[in-house]
């Protein structure tokens, strides 16, 4: 009796020991080995209308290569989560990479991770790399070398209730207007915006560009001006007095269904995720969202007109010229054409003066979008190694100004801080 | 004679090969999972170690402990959040498993199916009770604020305010645990004598007194088990401080403890050597605790 | 309140029969009534959400009485993400806890049949160390054996947890059982390694079937591990669920039926098996 059950156990432990130790090695198999013909290339893309209108487009490419190509969708957390667990571990599971070019792009770069696609996109004339925007392919360069090439750009746009007057044409005029109609006893906000510390300080770029102030001065922190001060009041009074309880927990997920649900007069936020409004499935608003420039501050209107996604190629990646013929697709004259037709901003000039390819977008969004190209600046946040952590100081004003504490002393500490990061970020980038 | 005079000690002194073989493994997988680890992260910790895992790293010495004990923003305040959400828990935990423990102690019918309700926050996800408490305790549609109306108090912003956070979070784990704590000093209870607590009913004493004089000080040694055990869990908290306010703790970092801020500093900033000070210092603060707990319970037994 | 003066222990037990329930057994059992509700209750409002459409679940008037839909499930389960997330959990949930199983059951009667308590305690040490501490050098030296990423890494850094957790359990197991058994077994012949074979574990199977479970548990549960070494195909359901919250922050339905997916395994285990898991979780604190 007792010798039965035992040889059970003993058997049935051996075969899970068994079955353990050869899934391990397949496993672990799994890992280097030269590429084979009908590998897929690899891209990992981030959740947004670029990439799944890309990948219905798939077959054109797929054909032009001779190689199937699988792209992966993640969140953006999960993509840069991905990136840092398989890029330190150098895998060549990665070809193309979708990549932030202000947010990572620095330290990637710092890190060896992405390939230099100097050579490609300069000896290529029907690529047209001039035929990109300044500041975009500006971003692109890191020490002279290009190491992506932008496919998205985003600028902030104002969204508003058509239903409830006209837009407004400043930032004071803003700030009165939303006030006027906040009404929480009613459930409805004058103005609804990203709070969240970190995720608030890009859309507060173009706050802080509108009043004169910029993230550095000469390689210093400016986060301490007048400017910049009035800046972090300003949006502090806004979202603090006209906005929605909570808010310094919003980023854009939490915000964009508050505007979704017309429960706000007025939402300040990118201009990629419009169709969101018109969407009956998302939004209740119907026909009764409208698209305006961002409003003009004491230094004019600056909103930021940046790359918000551009592809590289990893370092590491053992498809090479494939993975560069992909990005050579993805970003051709006729593709980014195609995509803005379809509602997708791109980053080429000579798209931008096709007016047949903004027909697509409302018409008050086309304009919108053109003014605040004009006007853009070139980057929604400070140009430096650690980008996580800088937006984590310069946001900390923003939640305190928010919760209507004092904002000086707020301001004036951030700015210490800063400073005493940009040295530590500087010579991080040196060694 | 058949038998030898010691059995156990037959056994031992003629198979020292034997259990050190049977012993070898479990210390060898853990010994080699966390010695090469600790050493390693002793090592980054007097490096500059950055952006890469695998980049060079130069030694300097013991900048990164000096920028952490010197840094008043972001690691003395994770310090005093880690303790303040510590004690809160752990005191409450412990109070208030005593007095479940003292209540259900006498068997009572349909005692199973307490325990099986009693078990299960134990077992449960901690990211699925955070999403959990993230719908009830929602400002404005969580059935939390509508209770609270029902008798009379204004609705609260629990998670969604920076000062509310981290109390509310200790309201968490004391739901989570508080079981734990209760199932442990029943068993405790279950074998202690019954003598001592009649001598004392006999001698007149009522049930307080009962209790604090005569089955506390039997349970103390259980008791501090489980409050060690507790402590040490509770310093290391990350799952339901990540999963309800994110990286960094929240807007205004106001959950952010040591382990949160150790996490954040290696896996959101890439700063390798100073997440390592810290964690040597998280660590040295640890065991620094266990210890005196250790001796503390060892003084009141004797 | 009553008072039982009657020293006898017997006696005892009989008068307690024979009384009628006192107004102090009511108080006990309505307090002990609220406390299940407490712990109860909440787990409940999980279940019930997760079948509500999303303007039930926000709007807070809406109890527990409702039409149940499966909607939410059925959205949840199309994007494949819950899916394969659950698989790989239980994957590494099933591999990392039988192999903790196999060296740390042998381990725990060595310690306890040997009187090795000093030694067995290293290993609770693992317990101290907090876990982000492991994890940058788990990182580097597993990338280095391309290793990140796969089921490998997730299985060996879920054993670290399991191994001291069946060890501090089976040594308390092994300790309360006695030696008589197995002797009489060496008596007839047997090794001491064929005793522990064919008498030790065979009688402690019950105990190594608990422990197995509270690993598997608490390798289910494991949330930090998962959302550092793995990849988007290995992601377990805990890294699934987190970032669910921030992508789909507003689609409570979605949430709670996630949520619900990850927790229904527990209760199931916990009716099961409450008095055995009980008995394992609470072994050890005894033997202080």
């Amino acid at each position: 009796m007792v010798s039965s059950s035992n040889r059970r156990f003993n058997r049935r432990a051996l075969g899970r020991l068994v079955v353990a130790a050869a899934g391990t090695a397949v496993v672990a198999g799994c890992g280097r080995r030269p590429p084979a013909p009908d590998d897929p290339l690899r891209v990992m893309a981030v959740n947004h209308v670029w990439s799944k209108a890309l990948r219905e487009r798939l077959p054109e490419i797929e054909e032009r290569l001779g190689r199937r190509v699988s792209m992966s969708l993640l969140t953006a957390d999960q993509l840069a989560g991905a990136y840092n667990v398989k890029l330190n571990a150098s895998t060549t599971d990665i070809d193309v990479m979708m990549v932030r070019a202000l947010q990572e792009q620095a330290l990637f770069a710092r890190n060896g991770w992405l390939a230099d696609l100097t050579g490609h996109v300069r000896g290529d004339a029907a690529f047209g790399w001039d035929d990109f925007q300044e500041a975009p392919r500006e971003a692109s360069t890191v020490s002279g070398r290009v190491l992506s090439v932008p496919v998205v750009t985003e600028r902030p746009v104002l969204y508003y209730r058509k239903d409830l007057g006209e837009p407004p044409r400043t930032l004071d005029e803003l700030l009165e207007t939303s006030l006027r109609h906040t009404d929480p006893q009613n459930g409805v906000y004058g103005y609804v915006g990203r709070g969240q510390r970190s995720g608030a300080v890009t859309q507060w770029s173009s706050f802080l560009f509108s009043f004169g102030g910029d993230f550095t001065v000469d390689g210093r922190s400016g986060i301490g001006s007048p400017a910049a001060l009035a800046a972090y009041e300003f949006y502090g009074t806004l979202l603090g007095r006209a906005g929605p309880p909570g808010a310094t927990n919003m980023s854009l997920e939490q915000a964009m269904p508050i505007f979704a649900q017309g429960k706000a007069a007025h939402y300040i936020d990118a201009d990629a995720i419009y169709t969101n409004f018109l969407d009956p499935s998302v939004s209740t608003l119907g026909d009764r969202v409208g698209f305006a420039p961002f409003p003009q501050g004491p230094a004019g209107s600056r909103p930021h007109n940046i790359p918000s996604w551009s592809l590289g190629v990893s370092r590491f990646s053992q498809l090479q010229d494939d993975s560069w013929e992909f990005v050579r697709w993805a970003s051709s004259p006729e593709m980014v054409a195609g995509l803005q037709a379809a509602g997708i901003p791109g980053a080429r000039r000579s798209v931008w003066a096709d007016a047949a390819t903004l027909a697509a977008f409302p018409a008050d969004l086309a304009e919108a979008m053109r003014v605040n190209a004009g006007n853009g600046v070139g980057h929604d946040r400070p140009k430096v190694l650690q980008v996580g952590r800088a937006r984590d100081i310069i946001g900390r004003p923003l939640v305190t100004a928010i919760l209507g504490q004092p904002v000086g002393p707020a301001v004036r500490d951030a700015d210490a801080e800063f400073a005493d990061f940009l040295v530590r970020d500087n010579r991080h980038r040196e060694s | 004679m058949r038998f030898p005079t010691s059995p156990a000690a037959t056994i031992e002194r003629s198979h020292r090969t034997l259990r050190w073989a049977m012993l070898t493994p479990a210390l060898a997988f853990v010994g080699l999972m966390i010695a090469f680890p600790l050493v390693y992260t002793v090592y980054l910790s007097i490096t500059d170690a950055f952006g890469a895992v695998n980049a060079g790293a130069r030694p300097v010495g013991l900048q990164n402990y000096g920028d952490a004990l010197t840094d008043g923003r972001r690691f003395w305040p994770a310090v005093w959040r880690t303790v303040v959400f510590t004690i809160g828990a752990v005191l409450l935990e412990t109070v208030l498993g005593l007095a479940l423990a003292m209540l259900m102690r006498k068997a009572f019918r349909g005692m199973r199916w307490v325990r099986t309700v009693l078990i299960v926050p134990l077992l449960a996800t901690p990211v699925a009770i955070a999403i959990l408490w993230l719908l009830i305790l929602d400002p404005t549609n969580g059935i939390a604020n509508r209770m609270l109306a029902v008798v009379g108090i204004g609705p609260q912003e629990f998670l969604g305010s920076v000062s509310g956070s981290l109390p509310t979070l200790v309201l968490i784990d004391v739901w989570q645990w508080t079981p734990m704590i209760t199932l442990l000093l029943l068993a405790g209870l279950s074998t202690l004598p019954e003598e001592p607590e009649e001598a004392a009913v006999v001698d007149g004493a009522n049930a307080w007194q009962r209790f604090r004089h005569v089955v506390l000080p039997m349970l103390v040694p259980t008791l501090a088990t489980a409050l060690v055990l507790r402590t040490v869990d509770a310093l290391k908290t990350f799952d339901i401080l990540y999963a309800t306010k994110g990286p960094g703790g929240g807007s205004a970092f106001e959950v952010e403890t040591l382990n949160v801020l150790a996490y954040g500093l290696t896996f959101d900033y890439q700063e390798y050597g100073l997440a390592s000070a810290v964690l040597v210092l998280f660590t040295l603060f640890i065991i620094g605790i266990v210890v005196l707990l250790r001796r503390r319970a060892g003084r009141s037994e004797s | 309140m009553s008072v039982i003066s009657v020293p006898a222990q017997s006696a005892v037990v009989a008068v307690r029969r024979r009384r009628r329930p006192s107004g102090w057994s009511w108080v006990r059992g309505g307090a002990i009534t609220l406390v299940c509700l407490v712990f109860a209750l909440p787990i409940v409002w999980m279940f019930a959400a997760a079948f509500k459409t999303n303007a039930q679940v926000t709007d807070p008037s809406v109890g527990l009485v409702f039409t149940p839909t499966l909607d939410n499930f059925r959205a949840i389960i199309d994007g494949g993400q819950i899916l394969q997330a659950m698989a790989n959990s239980l994957i590494v949930g099933v591999v990392s806890t039988a192999l903790s199983a196999l060296i740390a059951v042998p381990a725990a009667w060595a310690v306890g049949r040997f009187r090795m308590r000093s030694t067995g305690s290293l290993v609770l040490v693992a317990r101290i160390v907090p876990a982000v501490s492991l994890l940058v050098p788990w990182y580097y030296l597993f990338a280095q054996a391309g290793l990140v990423g796969t089921y490998t890494v997730l299985v060996l850094s879920h054993m670290f947890v399991s191994v001291p957790l069946i060890l501090w359990i089976m040594i308390g197991f092994f300790e309360g059982l006695p030696i008589e058994l197995e002797e009489a077994a060496r008596v007839d012949g047997l090794s001491a390694f064929g005793a522990f074979l064919r008498i030790a574990l065979p009688l402690a199977a019950p105990g190594t079937a608990t422990a197995s479970v509270l690993a598997f548990v608490a390798s289910w549960n494991n949330f930090m591990f998962a959302l550092v070494l793995a990849d988007e195909d290995t992601e377990t359901v805990p890294v699934t669920l987190f970032s669910f919250i921030s992508y789909a922050s507003t689609d409570w339905g979605g949430l709670m039926a996630a949520a619900t997916l990850m927790t229904v395994p527990v209760v199931v285990v916990a009716l099961l098996a409450q008095k055995h898991l009980v008995a394992g979780l609470t072994a050890g604190a005894t033997k202080g």
